[in-house]
């Protein structure tokens, strides 16, 4: 990676096909949200009932590998795993927003107004029913397939990507898939539910550490699509007569930014379950806070998306301790209120 | 005028067809379950009970509890979705899109978890969730009114999403931490007819009286009104507390539901369109037409939700939102630009 000043103020990043500028001043801001993200994640790690603190965490994180001693297999064993994956689903969540909101050009777009999460979830819990034995590998490429024949179909119904028809047949399908899941769980064996239910609620209380690798690694190629095209995401802003004249290949771009969003969607859905309004919250914080071209947004959406799940499972899980409260359902109280104050301020348009 | 009597004729003949339809359906109702009961032992049940029969014990206190059940939430959330698309001039007005079962469920779990001597009894409980589905659905209602556009059917659709999906976290949230009121409620909050008890049905029946009145009574000016509300003022209508006396009986008549089955969805979503087609657009025969389909297509939702899977029961709410799912797709595909 190379830094080549470029104008002034601004800080241009060149890594293979990927060349980002970010205004220097935005690119300080985001340093400051990282570290902060970083400095939860570690207060994450030291809180938490069994008697763990920060000395823990910080001789732990020291000298990793350390775990003979209880409280360090503690932080090492139970909630590092977590912790990383609240940040991997929270950041794939925010990155498939964001895409998804530039793609359809409609603030409201998320993962899971679309249906995509509904068809990655119909499409695992099917798996995990029908084949019990199949490996953790099957379930993402299963939520997958699922999510990208839903955004398929709501495309095919809706005839359009970016009136807002699109999204409210996304509701309907997810309402028709959720309604459909319910019957599949009503038809199952009971003994075969349980696994499928733990899974289904949305939370992280559940984490398998052989998911973890699963989530980066779609958490790289998905980012990884997204930053290739994210120059050609801000031309296409501009309408598609100028982009395609700026040289955007708009098939492509339209490709990626809907096959990366539904990837990482069915990732985090197969990792964590469903976890709900992360993707149409982040990226307006992102631009509330940060604004700057779909690089920025990106960026931005990531680490918001990572500190939203972060702080809902950290709240969640000792805000009423012993009692666990999914991340999903506290989630859901900050993105309707976040909802409802965009609707109030997209009230003459839509 | 021959037009007009012939129009009139197939309108009274519609209606004799959807309510005949719902003593078969009855018929068909009482005798499915876990142990079928012949079409015989129902009718010799229902004349002549003998205390000791097994089979007749089961018709009585099961199966008749669930089938009143059923007819009255069907009749209810079809008027009740009526009254909301001919307000609203918006044919997705619907109780449990607009945020009403949510409001409801909401006001029923909160009261499930006070103490056992501040407990809702009787009336109180549809009354509440009356209460509570109106408070949420004026919420929705008031932040999608609001812009220079007015009430739009997107906004409105969105509004009615965000707050029921804040109302269910709220619910969730709830029943987490509270384990007996998880007990209490957990059946009922599927939106499943099996929950349904005669108390239940008792006690929503007054509500459920009182509203369809009022809905009865405000018809004539709901046929003013359609003319818009200016003229509908013209004519000596009184359109504001016309509007706010239906929305009021439309949040009863959703309450009544919910309290008694749950939250059961789209049932108003399916039933009015075609109810206003066949009834010619008058509302009174509209409503009559609603009621008798609502509780029809109910009662036919719960017969496949029993039967359908060898041994098991899916909810009546699932079957519903199965069906009523594509009907808003079409909504949407063809009226949404």
């Amino acid at each position: 990676m190379k830094t080549v000043g470029e104008r002034k103020n601004h800080l241009r990043f060149e890594f293979g096909p990927v060349a980002l500028r970010f205004h220097r001043g935005r690119a300080v801001l985001f340093a400051c949200l990282a570290v902060a993200l970083a400095l939860s994640a570690i207060a994450a790690l030291a809180t938490g009932s069994g008697q763990a603190g920060l000395g823990e965490v910080l001789a732990y994180l020291s000298e990793p590998g350390r775990t003979a001693e209880p409280s360090l297999s503690v932080i090492g064993d139970l909630r590092l795993p977590r912790v990383a994956m609240a940040l991997a689903c929270g950041a794939m969540l925010g990155l498939a927003g964001a895409a998804l909101q530039t793609l359809t050009r409609n603030g409201l777009a998320d993962p899971g107004l679309l249906g995509v999460r509904e068809g990655a979830s119909l499409a695992v819990i099917s798996l995990m029913l029908a084949f019990p034995g199949a490996p953790l590998m099957a379930r993402p490429i299963a939520g997958m397939a699922g999510g990208l024949c839903v955004a398929l179909v709501a495309l095919a119904i809706a005839r359009s990507l970016s009136r807002m028809r699109f999204i409210l047949v996304g509701i309907g399908i997810s309402w028709f898939l959720s309604a459909v899941l319910a019957v599949i769980l009503t038809a199952a064996d009971v003994d075969r539910i349980q696994a499928a239910m733990i899974w289904m609620a949305g939370s992280l209380a559940g984490t398998q550490r052989e998911m973890l690798p699963i989530a980066f690694v779609s958490l790289a190629i998905g980012g990884g699509v997204l930053a290739v095209t994210a120059r050609a995401a801000d031309a296409s802003l501009l309408g598609e007569k100028a982009a395609i004249g700026l040289g955007v290949w708009m098939g492509g771009l339209r490709m990626a930014s809907l096959s990366a969003p539904i990837l990482m969607t069915a990732a985090a859905v197969s990792c964590a379950g469903s976890l709900g309004f992360v993707g149409l919250v982040a990226p307006h914080l992102a631009r509330l806070l940060l604004g700057g071209g779909q690089g920025m947004l990106l960026a931005g959406s990531a680490v918001f998306g990572a500190g939203l799940v972060l702080t809902a499972d950290t709240i969640g899980r000792t805000l009423f301790a012993p009692l666990q409260i999914p991340a999903g359902i506290v989630l859901a109280v900050i993105g309707v209120s976040l909802l409802a104050i965009l609707i109030w301020r997209r009230r003459n348009e839509m | 005028m021959r037009v007009g009597t012939h129009r009139r004729q197939t309108r009274w003949l519609w209606l004799f067809c959807a309510v005949m339809t719902i003593p078969l359906l009855a018929l068909v109702h009482l005798s499915t379950g876990p142990q079928t009961i012949t079409a015989g032992t129902v009718v010799e049940a229902l004349t002549a009970f003998d205390p000791r029969s097994f089979p007749h014990q089961v018709l009585m206190n099961i199966r008749l509890p669930r089938l009143l059940g059923a007819l009255m939430c069907g009749a209810s959330l079809a008027m009740a979705g009526l009254l909301l698309q001919s307000l609203l001039r918006n044919p997705l007005g619907e109780p449990h899109i607009l945020g009403m079962n949510a409001g409801a469920s909401l006001a029923i779990v909160v009261s499930a978890t006070l103490p056992a001597a501040l407990q809702p009894v009787g009336s109180a409980r549809p009354l509440l969730a009356a209460i509570g589905g109106g408070a949420l659905f004026l919420l929705v209602f008031l932040i999608a009114s609001a812009g220079r556009v007015g009430l739009t059917m997107t906004k409105l659709v969105f509004c009615g999403i965000a707050l029921s999906a804040l109302a269910s976290a709220l619910v969730s949230a709830i029943l987490i931490l509270d384990q007996d009121t998880l007990e209490a409620v957990r059946l009922w909050l599927v939106g499943d007819l099996a929950g349904v008890s005669r108390s239940g049905i008792g006690a929503a029946l007054p509500v459920m009286a009182a509203a369809a009145l009022a809905a009865v009574l405000i018809a004539p000016r709901l046929d003013a009104m359609t003319l818009g509300d200016t003229a509908a003022t013209g004519l000596g209508v009184p359109v504001r507390s016309t509007r706010i006396i239906g929305l009021c009986a439309a949040a009863a008549l959703s309450g009544v539901a919910v309290s008694v089955a749950g939250p059961i969805g789209f049932i108003g979503l399916i039933v009015p369109g075609v109810a206003r087609k066949l009834s010619g657009g008058a509302h009174l025969a509209a409503l009559a037409f609603a009621a008798a389909a609502g509780a029809a297509l109910l009662l036919a939702a719960d017969i496949v939700a029993r039967t359908v899977l060898p041994s098991r029961e899916i909810a009546t709410g699932i079957m519903t939102a199965l069906v009523g799912a594509p009907v808003f797709l079409s909504f949407v595909a063809r009226t949404i630009k």
